[in-house]
C-alpha cells in the first residue's frame, strides 16, 4: 500500500467550531492578561471581541450571526444576574437613605445625559436613553470592598442599595424610549401600550413569578439540573412578556431576577450555578460581542472622543453631586462619601444594555457605543482609584452586624426533624435574603449508614423551598463539630435539632457548648411539628434589667417566623411547656441548661429555646444582630 | 418620604412618569445620535441596482416608474427617515456594482453580499437580510441529493457569489454558465437551455411564486449569506444608513416588506424548504 500524501488536503478553519474555539480562547486568556497590567477583566473581553471581530483579525466576520445572537442571550443573562444579586434586604433595612440617595444619584446623570443630548439635537428620545445609560451603575468594586469588611457600613449599604433604584428606573426609562421607536401608532397610543405592558410586566415578574417559582422549586427542584433550568426559563419567560408587549427583552430579564432574588440566596448552591454558567459562557460572549463593535477608526474620530469627554463628564459629575449632596444633607463622613462616589461611578451592565439596546433600535450609531465603551472603561478606572483610596480611609465597623437570617445552620441527628428545622431557618432567613445550610450529624460509626439519608434531608429542604445542598458531619464531640462548622459557615444562627430532652447530657446540651464558646445566635429545636401554625413567644416577667440577648434573639424569631400569628406569654416558671398542645410551636429564651432537660413537648408541637451567647459580644452587637 | 414595599411599589408609581415622558418623544424619530445623511443630490435619495425589475424586489415597468419590491420600498422608507422626497433608480450591471462603481448613486440595494473582496471597493451596512443560497429549477425537476444536482446545468451571474457556491459546494459535472445579467440567466433556465441557478432565498421564493407554476424552489444550501446595502468606501453616511436599517429590522418593517413583496410563506420558507446535503 502506497500513501500519497499530495492527496491530503488541510482547509482554513472555517465554521462553528473554529469561531466557538476562537471565542473561548478571548475568554480564556482575556481578562488574566489585562488583569496582569491591574485593568479589570471585563475590559479584556472586551479588547479580545474587538482583536478577533470584523475590525481587528476578521476571524469573526460581520455577517456571523451566531455571536451576536449567543451575544444576546448573555445580554439577557447579564441582566437577570444584575436582579438576582441585588441586595433587597437592604433597601428594606436603609429604605429611607437608600430611597433618597437613589433618587439623586439616579436623577443627576439622567438630567446631565437629557442636557447633553438636547444640547447636541438628538431629540428626546435618544436623549433620554442617554440619560438612562448615564444613569446606572454596577457594583464591580463591592467584592473589594466587602473583602475589606464594609459591608455593613451605612454608606456602602446605601450605595448598594440604591443600585436596586438606579437600575431599575434606567430600565425603565430603557423601555419606554425603545417602546416609542419600536411600537406603531399615536404617541398615545405608544404611552398606553408600554404603560399597560410594564404594568403586566411588573405584576407578573413581581406576583405572579416568585409563587410559580416557589412551587416550582418545591415540586420540581430537587434535581439541582431542573434548578438551575427554571431560573433560566422564569427569565426567559418575562423576557418573552415583555416583548410582546414591545418592551425589550432585558427589562423582562430583569424583573425576573428581581423576581427571584429572595428564592436564589447569594450565598446559595443555586446561585453559585448561575454565576457559574453566566461568567463561563453567557456573560463573557456577550461582552466579546460587544467587543466586535468597537472600531479603532471610529474611536479616535473627534467626534467620538467628544461624545466620550461629555459622557464621562455627565456620568462621574452626576455621581459625585449625588455623593456630595449626601455628604451635605445626609450625615454620611466625607470618607464615606467618596467611598459611595467610587461604588457608584463604574458603568457596566445596565449601561452596556442601554447602549446596544440604542444601537441595535437604530438610535445609536457606532461612534455613541465606541463612545460608551470609552466611558466603561474610564469609568472603571475612576471607580476603582477612589474606591481603594476611600477604602483605607472608611474605619470598619466594630462589630461585624450579621443579619439573623443570612447564614443559618441547620443540625440534626434525626433526619425527621429536619423539615420542621428547614422550615424555620427558611423564614427567618427571608428577610436578609439569607441562606439555609442543613447538616446531618453522626459519629464515625454511624457514617456509612448516615450518608444515605442526605438524600431525605434534601427532599425535606426543597420541600420547605430552600436551596440546600445537606452535609454529613462527621463528630466526636457535637459540640466541637457545630462550632467548627458554623465558624467556617460563618454563621448567623445555629439552630441545633434535639432529638428530646432528656438527651441533654448532665452537664448541659451540645447547643449550649456551642452557644458559650460563640457570640452566634444558637436555638435548640425540640420535637416536631407537620406544619408551623400558631407561634408562642414566652416572655419573661419585667425585670428591672434589659432583656437578654437571647430574649431579644426569641423575639424576633418569633416575629420572622410567626408574622402575625405570635401569641405573647408572660411566664417565670416552666407550667407553659405543660399546657403546649399538639401544633403549636413554642419559643422561649433559655437562661440554662436545666430548663432544657425539664422542656419536652408533648407529640406533634415544638419548641424552640433560644440560648445566651457566652462569648464576648459588644454591647451594640445584640441589636445590630437584629 | 416613606415608600413601603420597596421595588415594585416604585415601579407601579414610575409609570405615571413614565406615559408623560413616551408623550414628549413621539415616535419613530431619527437622530444625529444615529447617524447622517447627505445624499449626493439634494432632496433625492439616488439607488443603484441591476436587472430592473426583479420580481418582489424592484417592480415597475421601467427604472423611472417603479411601483413597488422589498428593496425599492426599502430605499423609500430610507428617504423617509432622512426626510428626502423622492428615490431616483441608478441601473448598472452586477459586476460594475460590486467592483465600486455605482453610478453616482448614494448607494446600491441589489442583494448584495459583503466580502473582504468587495469590501476593498465599497462599504457596507448593517445587513437587512439573512438568507441561505437557494436552487431553482424548472417544475418537474427535483434536486434530493448532490449526485442529481451535480448532474444538472447550472447558470449563474457574473460577479456573484453564486459562481464559487456551485463550483466548490455543488462541483457540477459540467461547467455552470455564466451570463453578464440575471434576467438572462432566468430566461434560459425558463427555456431549458440550463437546469438550475441559485438566488438568495427571498429572490428564489418569490420568482417561483410569480412564475406561474413554471418554477419552482428545490433545495437551499446549509450555509447563509447576510445581504446588505453598499456605499462609496468613503461615504460618510454609512452609519445613518446602518442605524436606519437596523431600525427598520427592529420595529418590524423589513419583514412587513418581505411578507408583502415576497410573500407570506418567505418567513417559513427558512425551515419548509429542504436542506442539499453537500458533503461529500
Amino acid at each position: 500500500m502506497t500513501l500519497d500524501l499530495a492527496s491530503i488536503t488541510v482547509k482554513t478553519p472555517s465554521g462553528t467550531a473554529w469561531e466557538f474555539l476562537v471565542l473561548f480562547l478571548v475568554v480564556i486568556l482575556g481578562p488574566p492578561l489585562v488583569r496582569s497590567a491591574r485593568g479589570p477583566g471585563i475590559i479584556g473581553l472586551i479588547l479580545g471581541g474587538f482583536v478577533i471581530g470584523s475590525h481587528g483579525l476578521n476571524l469573526i466576520g460581520s455577517g456571523n450571526t451566531t455571536i451576536p445572537e449567543l451575544g444576546q442571550l448573555g445580554l439577557l443573562y447579564l441582566m437577570f444576574v444584575a436582579g438576582v444579586e441585588l441586595d433587597l434586604a437592604l433597601v428594606r433595612v436603609h429604605r429611607r437613605a437608600v430611597i433618597s440617595f437613589g433618587a439623586i444619584a439616579f436623577a443627576l446623570p439622567m438630567l446631565f445625559g437629557v442636557l447633553i443630548g438636547e444640547a447636541m439635537s438628538w431629540g428626546l428620545p435618544a436623549a433620554l436613553l442617554l440619560g438612562a445609560l448615564l444613569s446606572s451603575h454596577t457594583l464591580l468594586l463591592y467584592p473589594g470592598v466587602r473583602q475589606a469588611g464594609l459591608s455593613t457600613d451605612v454608606g456602602v449599604a446605601t450605595a448598594v442599595g440604591a443600585t436596586v433604584l438606579t437600575d431599575t428606573a434606567a430600565l425603565i426609562v430603557l423601555a419606554g424610549v425603545s417602546g416609542s421607536q419600536l411600537a406603531g401608532g399615536s404617541p398615545g397610543s405608544i404611552a398606553v401600550q408600554i404603560v399597560v405592558g410594564l404594568t403586566v410586566l411588573a405584576v407578573f415578574s413581581l406576583g405572579v413569578l416568585p409563587r410559580l417559582a416557589r412551587v416550582a422549586f418545591r415540586y420540581l427542584g430537587t434535581d439541582r439540573i431542573v434548578r438551575y433550568l427554571l431560573a433560566i426559563a422564569s427569565f426567559l419567560a418575562a423576557a418573552t412578556l415583555a416583548q410582546s408587549f414591545g418592551i425589550e427583552p432585558i427589562v423582562g430579564a430583569f424583573f425576573a431576577g428581581l423576581a427571584l432574588n429572595r428564592l436564589v440566596p447569594n450565598d446559595g448552591p443555586l446561585m453559585e450555578r448561575i454565576d457559574f454558567f453566566g461568567s463561563a459562557v453567557f456573560v463573557p460572549v456577550f461582552l466579546v460581542s460587544v467587543g466586535t463593535l468597537l472600531d479603532p477608526g471610529v474611536m479616535v474620530e473627534g467626534e467620538t472622543l467628544k461624545l466620550a469627554g461629555l459622557f464621562i463628564a455627565a456620568a462621574v459629575g452626576g455621581k459625585l453631586v449625588a455623593c456630595a449632596i449626601a455628604h451635605l444633607t445626609m450625615g454620611y463622613t466625607r470618607p464615606q462619601a467618596w467611598l459611595m462616589l467610587g461604588l457608584t461611578i463604574p458603568q457596566a451592565a445596565a449601561t452596556l444594555a442601554a447602549t446596544i439596546v440604542g444601537f441595535n433600535i437604530g438610535l445609536f450609531d457606532q461612534s455613541v457605543v465606541n463612545a460608551a465603551l470609552v466611558l466603561i472603561l474610564v469609568s472603571i478606572i475612576i471607580g476603582t482609584v477612589i474606591a481603594e483610596r476611600a477604602t483605607r480611609r472608611v474605619p470598619v465597623p466594630t462589630v461585624a452586624a450579621h443579619h439573623l437570617g443570612e447564614r443559618i445552620l441547620v443540625t440534626v441527628e434525626d433526619p425527621e426533624q429536619a423539615a420542621l428545622g428547614f422550615a424555620i431557618g427558611a423564614r427567618v432567613a427571608a428577610p436578609d435574603s439569607g441562606v439555609v445550610r442543613g447538616i446531618l450529624a453522626c459519629s464515625p460509626a454511624d457514617a456509612e449508614s448516615r450518608a444515605s439519608l442526605l438524600a431525605q434531608l434534601s427532599a425535606a429542604g426543597f420541600a420547605s423551598g430552600v436551596d440546600t445542598e445537606p452535609r454529613l458531619l462527621v463528630h466526636r464531640a457535637l459540640a466541637e463539630g457545630i462550632l467548627h462548622t458554623a465558624l467556617a459557615e460563618r454563621a448567623s444562627l445555629v439552630l441545633v435539632g434535639q432529638q428530646s430532652a432528656q438527651a441533654a447530657s448532665a452537664l448541659g446540651t451540645s447547643a449550649e457548648a456551642v452557644a458559650a464558646a460563640t457570640p452566634v445566635p444558637v436555638a435548640i429545636l425540640l420535637g416536631d411539628l407537620e406544619s408551623i401554625g400558631d407561634v408562642s413567644l414566652i416572655r419573661a416577667a419585667d425585670g428591672n434589667g434589659a432583656p437578654s440577648h437571647g430574649a431579644l434573639i426569641a423575639t424576633e424569631l418569633a416575629a420572622r417566623i410567626g408574622g402575625s400569628r405570635v401569641h405573647e406569654r408572660v411566664a417565670d416558671d416552666l407550667r407553659w411547656t405543660e399546657e403546649l398542645e399538639a401544633g403549636q410551636l413554642c419559643i422561649a429564651p433559655l437562661a440554662s441548661y436545666q430548663l432544657a432537660t425539664a422542656t419536652e413537648p408533648p407529640p406533634g408541637a415544638a419548641i424552640v429555646l433560644v440560648l445566651d451567647s457566652g462569648a464576648p459580644l459588644a454591647p451594640a452587637g445584640a441589636s445590630e444582630v437584629l | 418620604m416613606t415608600i413601603r414595599g420597596g421595588p415594585p411599589r416604585l415601579v407601579l408609581l414610575a409609570l405615571p412618569a413614565l406615559a408623560s415622558l413616551l408623550l414628549g418623544c413621539g415616535v419613530r424619530s431619527t437622530s444625529p445620535a444615529a447617524g447622517t445623511f447627505t445624499p449626493r443630490t439634494k432632496g433625492v435619495l439616488t439607488v443603484a441596482m441591476s436587472g430592473f425589475p426583479t420580481q418582489g424586489f424592484w417592480e415597475g415597468s421601467s427604472p423611472a416608474h417603479p411601483t413597488g419590491g422589498l428593496e425599492y420600498e426599502l430605499a423609500r422608507d430610507l428617504a423617509s427617515r432622512f426626510g428626502l422626497g423622492t428615490v431616483r433608480v441608478v441601473v448598472k450591471h452586477f459586476h460594475q456594482i460590486v467592483a465600486g462603481d455605482l453610478g453616482g448613486a448614494d448607494l446600491a440595494l441589489d442583494l448584495i453580499t459583503p466580502t473582504s473582496q468587495r469590501a476593498q471597493h465599497l462599504a457596507f451596512s448593517a445587513p437587512y437580510l439573512v438568507a441561505a443560497p437557494t436552487i431553482v429549477v424548472r417544475s418537474g425537476i427535483s434536486v434530493p441529493d448532490l449526485r442529481t444536482a451535480q448532474s444538472l446545468r447550472w447558470g449563474a451571474t457574473r460577479a456573484t457569489l453564486f459562481i464559487d457556491d456551485i463550483r466548490q459546494r455543488i462541483d457540477p459535472n459540467a461547467p455552470a454558465r455564466i451570463y453578464d445579467q440575471e434576467t438572462e440567466m432566468m430566461t434560459a433556465l425558463d427555456r431549458g437551455q440550463i437546469n438550475a441557478v441559485l438566488l438568495d432565498l427571498p429572490l428564489a421564493v418569490a420568482t417561483a411564486r410569480q412564475s406561474g407554476g413554471r418554477l419552482q424552489v428545490a433545495a437551499q444550501l446549509p450555509v447563509t449569506e447576510s445581504i446588505a446595502a453598499a456605499l462609496p468606501p468613503d461615504s460618510s453616511n454609512l452609519q445613518g444608513v446602518s442605524s436606519a436599517i437596523r431600525a427598520f429590522l427592529a420595529n418590524g418593517t423589513i419583514n412587513r416588506l418581505l411578507e408583502r413583496w415576497v410573500g407570506s410563506s418567505a418567513a417559513d420558507a427558512e425551515t419548509a424548504i429542504p436542506l442539499l446535503n453537500t458533503t461529500r
